[in-house]
């Protein structure tokens, strides 16, 4: 105890790190606590419980068809957002140190190019090329969006990946394509995994692109947004609850997967 | 008999460097032959040029008499362990050895038998469902070894393979791949700086320096019948005394050195009377006595230096023009105190005339 005392500088770190863990978690302890009240209006005091509004969440039919919508995409997002990533991280593996430079800060402009920015952009080339607005649109954005994260992921395996496995790979009588799938995306396969993850978490987190891009039929953060416009209800903290722990437990989870690759 | 690896006027440039230069060489089936040389020296590139890795600028590579040169690694049959064996992490020991096999078609059954075998050759049974990240450093070292050979390549190439080792594990690694090799009967291109693990093991050692072939020839050759100054310092220990030729009597040449006539053996080098050239005395090669020794080359000496190496004594002589002579003793033998005056001398065939050059410092 005393040390605390004597080390004013880290006694100061440490209250500004539990501090923040409180400006964290008190906002969603609320949102969560109300998901539980047995009223119609969100508002203290609780007084009774329930888990009346998870049982009316999940028969609620407009949810679980945003829920599959939001799936959906994300698997076609993530699935054309992996394949296209891997292959640019590659790409920029094999290009001289100059290109490659160029290459990967192409490959990562959509990550820093600000959501409505993006979003309009690809409002306006849509319409440009006759695509209507709706899910191969939204699937279109989300995956340009993704891009670069896989691409980092990749990459940084890839860089650790002992250049020798792919000769080793050739000289025992693969061709390059064989080489490929045989030992350079299994060796990929945490990065990949882990990329993947990500991939899944930003499309159904996705608000900006989906709105601008979208058709009528709702995805979850659009449906939630539209539900909050009818007026707060505890229904909607439930749904809420519900996105979060399934998206906190899948961010755990791909962390680990990272982690593991790293490791290894 | 026909060669199986020949290459033919092969060269390598990297823009203005020259890794290969003119190479012509043509190995025998069964042999295990020895690439020896410092880094730089082109031996690796030669072994990449004949897996497929590296295109040469000029010149052919044939392989069992068959035009390899612009054949890409897979459609050759060589396999090569390479320095840090390049195992797939991802895939057990079973079937790190079958890859090759896979790609070439064999049944399952077929290639379960070729593994268990290969396997039992390098006692590694137990581990066929090991990952390489749970095997020791030898017994990854055996696992590239057997996974290269799996699909009986042609030559077996091996890359530098006990480097990453340490020195006692290495020795070890030395007398198996030699026993692995006279086993199989298989010719092995092996690669290296070491000229010890080169001695250990070879049949022929080919010695490159600058892109180019020193000599080539077995390990006693080369260590007792060395050709230049450079393969006369990379092989062993060498003295190397600039002396002038006074003439020739069959294979014994005379020559004079420091004011004294001595004689060698000439073996390469033709030297005519009047010319200089240099004469290779390796370290054992000189012998002490208290008084002049019969016969020829005996000089008087003083011991400048002297360290007990265990089976034997490494010892330094001046002569008298102040040059310092390497000697060694062997354990039992004659031997003199720091400081004390003696004779020493060399019998003129363990004495080898070559070319004068200049002595790399």
């Amino acid at each position: 105890m005393r040390a605390y005392f004597n080390d004013i500088p880290r006694t100061l770190l440490t209250m500004a790190y539990w501090a923040f863990v409180l400006y964290l978690l008190v906002p969603l302890t609320l949102m969560m606590a109300m998901s539980f009240k047995d009223a119609n209006f969100v508002a203290f005091p609780i007084g009774d419980w329930t888990l009346r509004w998870y049982a009316q969440v999940m028969q609620d039919r407009q949810f679980l068809e945003a829920c599959l919508y939001s799936i959906v995409i994300a698997a076609a997002a993530t699935f054309s957002a992996t394949v296209i990533g891997v292959w640019i991280a590659m790409l920029i593996t094999k290009a001289s140190s100059r290109w490659s430079g160029v290459l990967f800060a192409l490959a990562c402009l959509p990550a820093v190019v600000p959501g409505m920015i993006s979003a309009i952009s690809l409002r306006v080339f849509i319409s440009t090329i006759d695509l209507p607005t709706g899910t191969a649109a939204i699937v279109l954005g989300h995956t340009v969006h993704a891009v670069p994260f896989v691409v980092v992921m990749a990459l940084t395996r890839l860089r650790s990946m002992p250049p020798n496995l792919v000769d080793a790979a050739r000289d025992l009588g693969a061709d390059s394509i064989i080489a490929f799938f045989r030992v350079t995306l299994p060796y990929l396969g945490p990065a990949i995994v882990g990329g993947m993850i990500f991939c899944v978490l930003l499309s159904v987190d996705d608000f900006v692109r989906t709105f601008f891009l979208g058709g009528y039929r709702p995805t979850l953060p659009m449906l939630i947004f539209a539900k909050v416009q009818g007026g707060m209800s505890p229904e909607i903290n439930a749904m809420a609850t519900l996105v979060l722990i399934v998206t906190a437990a899948v961010g755990l989870y791909a962390e680990y997967m990272t982690r593991r690759s790293r490791s290894r | 008999m026909q060669p199986v690896v020949q290459f033919e006027n092969v060269t390598k440039a990297y823009g203005q460097a020259v890794a290969v230069d003119n190479l012509n060489l043509s190995i025998e089936p069964g042999k295990f032959v020895t690439l020896l040389g410092p880094s730089g020296c082109g031996k690796s590139t030669s072994l990449r040029m004949l897996g497929g890795f590296e295109t040469p600028n000029f010149g052919r590579i044939l392989l069992a008499g068959k035009d390899v040169t612009n054949l890409p690694p897979n459609k050759r049959n060589v396999n090569i362990v390479f320095q840090d064996y390049a195992l797939f992490p991802h895939m057990d020991v079973a079937r790190n050895i079958a890859f090759g096999l896979e790609l070439q078609g064999k049944s399952s059954e077929a290639i379960h038998r070729r593994v268990t075998e290969l396997l039992a050759l390098v006692r590694l049974e137990a581990f066929a469902g090991r990952l390489p990240s749970e095997l020791s450093g030898g017994q990854r070292q055996r696992v590239a070894l057997m996974r290269a050979l799996a699909p009986d390549p042609q030559v077996l190439l091996l890359d530098e393979p006990l480097s990453a080792l340490d020195a006692k594990l290495r020795l070890q690694m030395q007398i198996e791949l030699k026993s692995i090799q006279e086993t199989t009967g298989k010719t092995f291109l092996f690669v290296t700086h070491d000229q010890e693990e080169a001695l250990t093991m070879s049949d022929v050692i080919v010695v490159m320096n600058n892109g180019k072939i020193e000599q080539m020839g077995d390990p006693h050759t080369l260590y007792s019948k060395p050709e230049s100054v450079f393969v006369a310092n990379f092989i062993g220990e060498a003295n190397l005394l600039k002396a002038t030729v006074i003439g020739k009597d069959g294979d014994k040449t005379a020559l004079r050195w420091n004011g004294f006539e001595v004689q060698a053996t000439a073996a390469a080098h033709a030297a005519k009377a009047g010319d200089t050239a240099c004469i290779v005395v390796r370290p054992e090669a000189i012998q002490f006595s208290a008084k002049p020794a019969q016969g020829v080359n005996a000089m008087p000496g003083k011991i400048r230096h002297r360290v007990f190496k265990g089976n034997h004594t490494s010892m330094l002589v001046e002569v008298a023009d102040g040059t310092r002579l390497n000697a060694l003793v062997h354990l039992g033998d004659a031997e003199a105190v720091n400081g004390e005056d003696v004779w020493i001398s060399w019998k003129p065939q363990n004495a080898t005339v070559i070319r004068d050059e200049a002595v790399p410092a």
